[in-house]
């Protein structure tokens, strides 16, 4: 082996400022987030916190003593907003109004897993078939059918979000019986359940995570290979190991029978949310592909005698994959929105819902807490495909380094 | 570009002033560039078959208040919300066992009520009932009726109504301020172009629905401040940056090097030279706005979010709130309202996807 | 390293006959190659200069069978060793490219692929084409020594385009274009963006390499002191026809063809004999309807009324020089310019 070797510089170290850098954006984004939510909070009109408790019913006199206390509504607003973030940072997120005295943080522990679950799902799949979409539809611009699967995209792009889902109900759950027409779990099933949902759930998720990061990883170590033979062989047996190691896994599994109703459950919502957020990446990537389409390093690869797929695999689409990563980050907005609506129209007690049902029954605390989470999960979602960019694009050396 | 071409098209404009106005030269130019771009339009399909809609909309929208005016429309029986038609409907209806057997409330009768109104019929007869709204499609009312009494194609004209007040006003508001900002920043840089990209990136972040849910907690919204609040979202946002992007390939080029040159302001480069410039791709985000403004409205009225006489989203919430929704039975009532956002907001898309391919050169046809 | 093209035969490895190709356009046909014709024999240089927009690079990819989508072959053949490329299916013209013939873009500063490293993308085509397959050390050393040749470091192979220089980026082209032994090498201006001191010194190397290596080159400007400068024949092209071909010393010292004696009488040369300058009139006419009969005709000062309506063909004048022109026999001496 000669030891043509890049040094340890171009390697590893500026991509990791990047990251830091980016780390580091994202805090501080976080911090300014919450601020304005909190002032934007406290703004709402006649609605001082402690009217607010005396006209809630349901509040007994001494809770709400307790509950101006204990958030120091006395004090000057700069430190009622010191003290708020403070007990933010350590976990106190205050108590419910509308469901007095559940506290806060146990709503959001309770919620969010179920969230991020139907989020990422939904968010893959998106990404997958969209890609794949919008790279054959470029590839075929100009010929038939273009234009039908460009007028059904911008449709389903377009499509009003919550008649969809419900159309989608109609169709699948009411009139074809195929899956449940809403909610997360059928409560016969869990009667005396050994574990909770979200227990499950969450291992639903784990595995999940781990079969597509294996395939995911094998695959992209597959085209390191010489020969194409072995790389089709590689590819092959990953998904052959992982998707059969994930159905001996849950066939052996003791709950089985309840990941089966929450995946029952699971599939229309993240279905809908496929469906509809697909299509926007499929014309983003085809955008992107007619523009690297007419690069001329497209023409080199063909020039060097590759076949037309690998030209467009590896050249058009590779290169199309980056402006497509940088619109995952304003995807997770926008799987938020579609999944606050998604979360109502399909009974899915998430964050999504929370937020919608603590903003309607004005429960303050709820309401900050579950926009927050809502921002952090944004901000992550926002730091994860800048990472990806990174990872993608070699060029973003040069600007980390400004 | 080629900073050779400066003087002469200098020159050519300083030999047409004497015999014409500049403004009718401007107007000359636009009207050319207008008829061009026209045809390139016309050859895109996909942009064509969105104007269509657009304009069947627009015809539906302006039809309602002449229906009124001329009185072939009742407002007692037509308005969107007060509306009702007291005239009785006769429908035969099939008796069945019990409310859980009624698919079709149109169409079937349940016997438990019947009996306890003191008729004696057995399941599967025919009975001749009045019937109650909402009534299915027929010659007085083109989409039926909803459960209130008053009439689908109406709320739905004024649904178009709104649905155009409201795109159109947001997304000139989201227009407006990031041609501006973008401008701005492009020519200024530095600090004023971090401070508003910053901000926009900020801004392109929130989801957007959370934030209208949130900021619908400080009352209701009307039609027009959710306009201008989608507006401001918008313009300091997303179109925001690649307004920016295109002003920065503007400023670069020789003519706005001549403009300071010669002499003149910061501001008055900015407004006479770098926004002109930056317009018609403007005018592209105009459409995108549309799209978002119009799906953003439907979304938060039909979660009953928003304070406003009738809308399309509206007509879906209502459905919901009678108990109407998970009926194909009574599919008027939820299908044209859905239907329509769709394909106004669709339409909106595709014509700025057909103009998107004039004006961006990367997307041209070779 | 081998080489594979056999000791010179007489018989050219790639000759073109007679080719037409058009690209269609919504307001016509551009007519960009018009009936040319050209040979090409084993380790020998070939050189095509002609104004901006004439059709070299059209030439030059409808070698590669890479002509745009819209463009159209309306007749002629392009005969590589026997076979002639118009008539081969995809996968067969796939398998000559790059194996047989391959190109130095015109635009090579964008011809890399900006998320792939350098090395990886030579090795791509070398997977491809050399058989039995090299392991990752072998072409790992094949590339090193290809970068050596063309006088780059060999450790810049694991190194992004963008971390290349315009120069860098055009010798790794050059390496790359070497990767799978071709029997040609197309150079279509491979030195235009550079500065001149880069220029020359690719040019010296490209002319080094083609002498040890044995390959033939055709080499394309639009400037003809390069052409003079690196090639032993030359043709010369205006709007779309090839007007003069022969001997690059022939046809740089005594042009015959009224475009290519008033092309060399309006450059200066350094190294010729001298001359003066006389500028070319006129502009390169629009394809998309060219004038009849000589496409040369209305800029022409030789001008008479049968180049008005006929086409003059391609004719012998002795010596392998060829030209299409009816007075070619009142063109004069280069030096003695024209008389006004
Ligand atoms: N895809 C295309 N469609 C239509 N016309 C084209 C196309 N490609 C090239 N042309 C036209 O064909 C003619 C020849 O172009 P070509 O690129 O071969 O010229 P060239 O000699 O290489 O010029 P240059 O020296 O500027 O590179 C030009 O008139 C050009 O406008
Ligand atoms: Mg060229």
């Amino acid at each position: 082996m000669s030891g043509y070797h890049a040094n340890a510089f171009t390697k590893g170290s500026p991509l990791g400022r990047y990251v830091i850098k980016r780390f580091v954006q994202m805090v501080v984004l976080f911090l300014v987030f919450f601020a304005l939510s909190w002032i934007a909070l406290q703004a709402i009109p006649g609605n001082s916190i402690e009217q607010q408790l005396r006209l809630n019913p349901n509040l007994p006199p001494e809770a709400i003593t307790q509950a101006l206390a204990r958030r120091g509504l006395d004090k000057p607003p700069l430190e009622q907003f010191w003290l708020y973030t403070k007990a933010f940072f350590t976990g106190d997120l205050g108590v419910s109004w509308s469901r007095y005295p559940q506290p806060v943080s146990k709503l959001i522990a309770e919620r969010l897993p179920r969230t991020v679950m139907l989020f990422s799902v939904a968010l893959l799949f998106q990404y997958l078939i969209g890609f794949q979409a919008g790279k054959y539809l470029a590839w075929r611009r100009n010929k038939r059918g273009e234009i039908a699967i460009t007028i059904a995209g911008v449709s389903l792009f377009t499509v009003f979000y919550p008649w969809f889902g419900l159309m989608m109900i109609l169709l699948f759950a009411v009139k074809l019986g195929w899956v449940p027409t809403n909610g997360f779990i059928v409560e016969a099933t869990w009667r005396g359940a050994p574990v909770s949902a979200n227990h499950v759930m969450v291992i639903m998720f784990f595995s999940l995570l781990a079969v597509t990061a294996f395939i995911g990883l094998t695959s992209w170590a597959s085209s390191r290979l010489d020969q194409p033979n072995r790389r089709r062989l590689v590819k092959i047996g990953a998904w052959v190991v992982g998707l059969g190691g994930f159905w001996l896994f849950w066939a052996t599994n003791q709950y089985l029978v309840y990941a089966k109703d929450v995946a029952v459950h699971l599939v229309l919502p993240v279905s809908v949310l496929t469906m509809v957020g697909f299509a926007g990446v499929m014309l983003i990537t085809r955008t992107s592909m007619l523009e690297t389409m007419k690069e001329d390093f497209v023409t080199t690869a063909r020039a060097k005698g590759l076949s037309e797929a690998m030209v467009r695999d590896r050249h058009a689409a590779r290169t199309a994959l980056l402006p497509v990563s940088t619109s995952l980050v304003l995807a997770v907005a926008t799987v938020i929105d579609g999944g606050i609506i998604t979360e109502s129209i399909f009974g899915w007690p998430g964050m999504g819902q929370l937020l919608l049902a603590s903003v309607v029954s004005e429960d303050i605390p709820v309401a900050l807490a579950a926009f927050s989470f809502t921002g952090i999960l944004a901000l992550l979602g926002h730091f994860a495909a800048d990472i990806l960019y990174g990872v993608l694009d070699p060029r973003i050396r040069v600007t980390s380094q400004g | 570009m080629d900073t050779k071409q400066v003087p002469e098209s200098l020159q050519r404009i300083e030999v047409q002033i004497p015999d014409r106005p500049l403004w009718r030269i401007r107007a000359g130019l636009l009207w050319e560039s207008f008829k061009s771009n026209w045809k390139l339009f016309k050859r895109n399909r996909v942009g064509l078959v969105g104007l269509v809609v657009i304009i069947l909309f627009a015809i539906l929208g302006l039809a309602q208040p002449i229906l009124f005016a001329t009185g072939v429309w009742d407002a007692k029986i037509y308005d969107v919300r007060t509306g009702n038609d007291t005239r009785v409907r006769i429908a035969e209806m099939t008796v069945v066992a019990n409310v859980d057997e009624v698919i079709d409330p149109t169409s079937q009768i349940d016997r438990r009520r019947l009996i306890a109104e003191g008729e004696n019929v057995q399941v599967g007869d025919v009975i001749q009932r009045e019937l109650k709204h909402p009534w299915p499609p027929d010659r007085h009312h083109l989409l039926g009726t909803d459960p209130n009494g008053s009439d689908i194609l109406s709320q739905l004209m004024y649904g178009a109504r709104a649905a155009f007040g409201l795109g159109l006003l947001a997304a000139f508001v989201t227009v407006f301020i990031a041609t501006t900002v973008g401008s701005v920043a492009a020519y200024f840089g530095g600090w004023v172009d971090s401070f508003f990209m910053r901000f926009a990136d900020l801004l392109l972040m929130l989801p957007i629905l959370a934030v209208l849910i949130v900021a619908s907690s400080f009352g209701r919204f009307k039609l027009w401040h959710l306009a201008i609040f989608l507006g401001l979202l918008g313009g300091f946002g997303g179109t925001a940056i690649v307004l920016k992007s295109q002003a920065l390939s503007v400023k670069v080029k020789p003519f706005i090097d001549a403009a300071r040159v010669a002499g003149g302001n910061n501001w008055r480069i900015v407004t006479a030279h770098l926004i002109p410039n930056v317009m018609p791709l403007s005018f592209l985000y105009v459409m995108f706005s549309v799209t978002g403004a119009i799906s953003s409205e439907a979304v938060l009225s039909f979660l009953g979010l928003l304070n406003i006489q009738m809308s399309w989203g509206l007509m879906i919430n209502k459905t919901q709130s009678a108990g109407y929704l998970l009926n194909p039975a009574t599919w008027w009532l939820i299908v044209p309202a859905g239907l329509a956002v769709t394909l106004l907001a669709g339409a909106f898309y595709l014509a700025g996807r057909g103009m998107d391919e004039i004006i961006n050169p990367r997307l041209r046809n070779r | 390293m081998t080489i594979s093209n056999e000791v010179s035969n007489d018989a050219p490895i790639l000759d073109v006959r007679n080719v037409v190709m058009h690209y269609r356009t919504e307001k016509g046909d551009v007519s960009a190659i018009e009936n040319v014709s050209f040979s090409l024999k084993s380790g020998e240089s070939f050189g095509l200069v002609g104004e901006s927009g004439c059709g070299k690079t059209s030439m030059a990819m409808a070698l590669l069978q890479l002509q745009a989508e819209n463009a159209t072959f309306k007749g002629g053949e392009i005969v590589l060793n026997g076979e002639d490329m118009l008539k081969m299916n995809p996968a067969e013209v796939r398998s000559h490219r790059w194996s047989d013939i391959s190109m130095v873009f015109q635009g090579a500063m964008n011809a890399w692929n900006p998320v792939h490293r350098v090395g990886a993308q030579i090795k791509e085509a070398m997977d491809l084409h050399i058989r039995p397959q090299l392991s990752h050390t072998e072409s790992r050393e094949r590339i090193a020594s290809l970068f050596e040749m063309v006088g780059l470091d060999p450790e810049m192979m694991d190194r992004y385009p963008h971390e290349f220089s315009g120069g860098m980026r055009q010798r790794a082209i050059i390496a790359m274009a070497l990767s799978c032994d071709p029997q040609i090498i197309i150079a279509d201006e491979p030195t235009t963006a550079l500065d001149v001191i880069v220029q020359d010194q690719i040019l010296t190397e490209l002319k080094k390499i083609q002498h040890d290596l044995g390959m033939s080159i055709i080499y394309i400007s639009h400037d003809i002191a390069v052409i003079a400068e690196v090639t032993d024949r030359m043709g010369v092209m205006y709007a779309g026809k090839m007007v003069e071909t022969g001997p690059t010393i022939e046809v740089f010292h005594n042009p015959k063809h009224p475009y290519a004696f008033l092309l060399l009488s309006s450059t200066p040369s350094i190294t010729g004999p001298r001359r003066k300058l006389a500028p070319l009139e006129g502009e390169p006419p629009n394809l998309l309807d060219p004038p009849p009969g000589c496409r040369f005709h209305p800029r022409c000062p030789f001008v008479t009324d049968q180049c008005r309506t006929e086409e003059p063909p391609l004719a012998e004048i002795g010596g392998g020089h060829r030209v299409a022109c009816w007075n070619w026999e009142s063109v004069p001496p280069l030096s003695e310019g024209l008389r006004k």
